[in-house]
């Protein structure tokens, strides 16, 4: 146990996801897409943030459930990390607001993250290390997004609404507990929003094999290297969900067979929830998991960066699992939209006032 | 006026080289050339033709002399459009024949994914009549799409007829070990590829990707026991497409053809290897009928019986970094004639190369004879 993130674990997790769906062969066929496209990235409805609804709300919500979870007073929370790419304010920050609706401790450490993707999670790995160095008790790591995309990009066919929450604390109260975890980042422009613009733009192909590809087969292999552990050794594979397909590329070219893959696939019915995406995942996960599981979650940040992390599952987890919404509930809780109503509750429709 | 050779010939893979600049993708091949050849040339030329708007420098050739330390050479760049590469061959085969060089390195190389691909399609359609075309919204798969449909139209082809040339050309990439797509496709497949501009779908046109191609052309004197002779280089120009009578034609190609036809002996599908411009697969179709190799509207059946035709896999399935590209046509059929090139040899005299830029709007033919 010379890992100092092997003294910490997940109390309890949450999610959000708003109710508005959009399908996105409706997307496909507005702008002239080739109807194949949705099956080509594997991706049938996209969750949409409503007018009241934004990455403070649902991370709320998503955090709301988590401390539920964990059972732990919020007033001994000494963190609160909200990683996000859509931000309410650009300038004041979202964490201050969440952990007051929660009435966590004001002595805390709180802030907004931005790492496009993987803020979130990197908000879990620095929550997670002030736990084991002792300077706080419980960590609140929050990944919360309603995802922008230029209309007409072949991104607004995915980008979407949803947020995931952990709460981060001493092992022994785990229902879930890190066995390790590893990070590789470089300069790698594949995806960005500038100052002020309203939509990111993107390097295409340039998104996949160099960005995407590249920087979570270097995180696993990295964390199965220095964990001295192989595919065969995890009972489910979680990694970043831009579409259905990526998901399931990447864990094949890891040597994950489908079957782990698939449990934590998320996307193809609620869209890339940006900085939930992964978590998400990793919460529907949970969500069902017995005592004694090892389950492997990569994030993915463009920019770029993953993390791999390795988690066993305690046998704390059976009892907590019931004790708030699960992922699959959210999914199933739905009312589709059209193109318009989304064009209007993603502030789309230009009015001036 | 003294012969021009092939020397010696220089590819790099063609594809995504994100971590390959241009200046990257020339140095791959002139360092290439260093070793295989001993020597630096006297004259560099480099083709390229979108090096201006794709990577924002003008006079690549001299930039490449300084970045190869290529002190007091000689350069010049060429653009053509899409014929650059056969345009800087004719070039250096001028400034051979005159004697003011002995040993001309003519190095054609695209940087082609610097941006993402709307922009690449927009410059690329630069290559049309920018203040007639160009703003009205016309680009080269427009145009293409509307030979297709004219040739379907007039001869009664269908669909699959034309899909023989994209299947043909795939199944040629597949022994390429420098082409960018290197995999088989099907009949069914093209048909039902994603839609770039009805007819034409994502299976009939080129993809981008950058790539860098050298080629040496000497004197006698200079030129290496393994050498190809450059008989001769013919070009001509067309009207633009809204001008023809007859849209299933090339005419610039054609003019090429009718004058170097004479100088070629024997010229029959079979007894020449054959190098086409098919940036879009009705394009490499109609070069067949241009060239007289098939009737007029038959070249389609003719296509799976053509040995030494693209062997490469052509713009289609090698690929087609604009400003390279004829050097493509030409390194392959150096390597086919002379040694081996994706499992083939050919022993004939001749060799053909067509290039041609948008749709026919400039055509240059190379003939090339074993030495």
């Amino acid at each position: 146990m010379s890992r100092p993130e092997a003294r910490v674990g997940i109390l309890g997790w949450g999610a959000y996801i708003p109710r508005q769906r959009l399908r996105a062969s409706e997307i496909a066929g507005l702008w002239g897409f080739e109807p194949s496209i949705t099956k080509a990235l594997w991706i049938e409805e996209k969750a949409v943030a409503a007018a009241d609804e934004d990455a403070v709300t649902m991370g709320w919500y998503a955090a709301k459930s988590a401390i539920t979870r964990a059972g732990v007073d919020p007033q001994e929370i000494g963190a609160v990390f909200v990683g996000t790419e859509s931000k309410p304010y650009a300038v004041k920050p979202s964490a201050t607001i969440i952990a007051d609706a929660l009435n966590v401790s004001s002595k805390k450490l709180s802030t907004d993250m931005e790492f496009a993707c993987r803020a979130g999670s990197e908000g879990l790995r620095i929550a997670t290390a002030l736990v084991a160095s002792g300077t706080i008790k419980y960590g609140l790591a929050i990944g919360s997004d309603t995802a922008q995309a230029n209309p007409g990009d072949v991104l607004e066919l995915t980008a979407s609404s949803g947020a995931a929450a952990y709460v981060v604390g001493p092992a022994e109260e785990a229902a879930a507990r890190f066995e390790g975890m590893v990070t590789y980042i470089t300069d790698t422009p594949d995806f960005w929003r500038r100052d002020c613009s309203h939509y990111p733009l993107h390097g295409e192909g340039f998104t996949g094999d160099p960005a995407y590809f590249h920087h979570i087969m270097t995180s696993v292999k990295m964390l199965m290297e220095e964990l001295g552990l192989r595919p065969e050794d995890f009972d489910y594979a979680v990694f970043h969900q831009p579409n259905g397909k990526f998901p399931l590329r990447v864990g094949k070219k890891l040597g994950f067979p489908k079957e782990k893959i698939l449990p934590g696939v998320v996307t193809p019915w609620i869209g890339n929830t940006y900085n939930a995406s992964a978590l998400l995942g990793l919460a529907k996960v949970l969500d069902s998991a017995k005592p004694g599981q090892r389950i492997l979650v990569a994030p993915f940040g463009s920019g770029a960066g993953s993390d791999a992390i390795s988690i066993i599952v305690t046998d704390k987890i059976v009892e907590r699992q019931e004790k708030a919404p699960k992922v699959e509930e959210l999914i199933a809780r739905k009312k589709y939209i059209s193109y318009a109503q989304y064009a209007r509750s993603r502030h789309i429709i230009r009015r001036i006032f | 006026m003294s012969k021009a050779f092939i020397s010696a010939v220089c590819m790099t893979k063609i594809g995504r080289h994100f971590k390959l600049g241009i200046k990257n993708l020339i140095h791959e091949v002139t360092a290439c050339m260093e070793e295989k050849t001993g020597s630096r040339p006297d004259y560099l030329i480099v083709a390229s033709a979108l090096s201006a708007l794709q990577t924002h420098q003008l006079d690549i050739a001299s930039i490449a002399t300084q970045y190869l330390g290529w002190n007091n050479i000689p350069s010049i760049r060429v653009e053509t459009g899409e014929t650059s590469g056969i345009a800087a061959l004719e070039l250096a085969q001028y400034i051979i024949r005159s004697g003011a060089a002995s040993k001309v390195l003519v190095v054609g190389v695209e940087k082609m994914t610097e941006y993402p691909s709307n922009k690449v399609n927009a410059d690329y359609a630069k290559i049309l009549d920018y203040d007639t075309e160009y703003v009205r919204n016309i680009a080269p798969p427009n145009y293409a799409a509307l030979v297709m449909r004219e040739y379907m139209r007039k001869y009664g082809a269908t669909r699959d007829d034309i899909a023989e040339w994209p299947v043909k050309m795939h199944a040629n990439a597949v022994n390429n070990p420098y082409a960018q797509l290197r995999f088989p496709v099907s009949k069914e497949a093209v048909s039902n590829a994603m839609v770039i501009s009805e007819p034409i779908t994502l299976l009939d046109a080129f993809p981008i990707g950058d790539g860098a191609a050298a080629v040496l052309v000497t004197n006698e004197s200079a030129r290496s026991k393994d050498a190809l002779e450059i008989v001769a280089i013919a070009s001509a120009t067309a009207p633009p497409l809204y001008l023809r009578e007859d849209v299933t034609e090339l005419p610039a190609t054609k003019a090429a053809w009718m004058t170097l036809k004479r100088k070629l002996e024997a010229h029959k599908s079979g007894e020449v290897a054959l190098q086409v411009h098919d940036s879009y697969s009705i394009y490499g179709i109609l070069a067949l009928e241009a060239l007289e190799v098939s009737d007029r509207g038959k070249a389609c059946s003719i296509v799976p019986n053509l040995e030494y035709l693209n062997v490469g896999g052509g713009l289609k399935a090698r690929g087609h970094p604009i400003g390279a590209t004829g050097l493509y046509q030409v390194a392959e059929t150096y390597e086919l004639m002379i040694n081996e090139f994706a499992g083939k040899h050919y022993r004939g005299e001749y060799a053909l190369i067509h290039s041609m830029s948008g749709p026919d709007y400039n055509a240059r033919l190379a003939l090339l004879r074993r030495w």
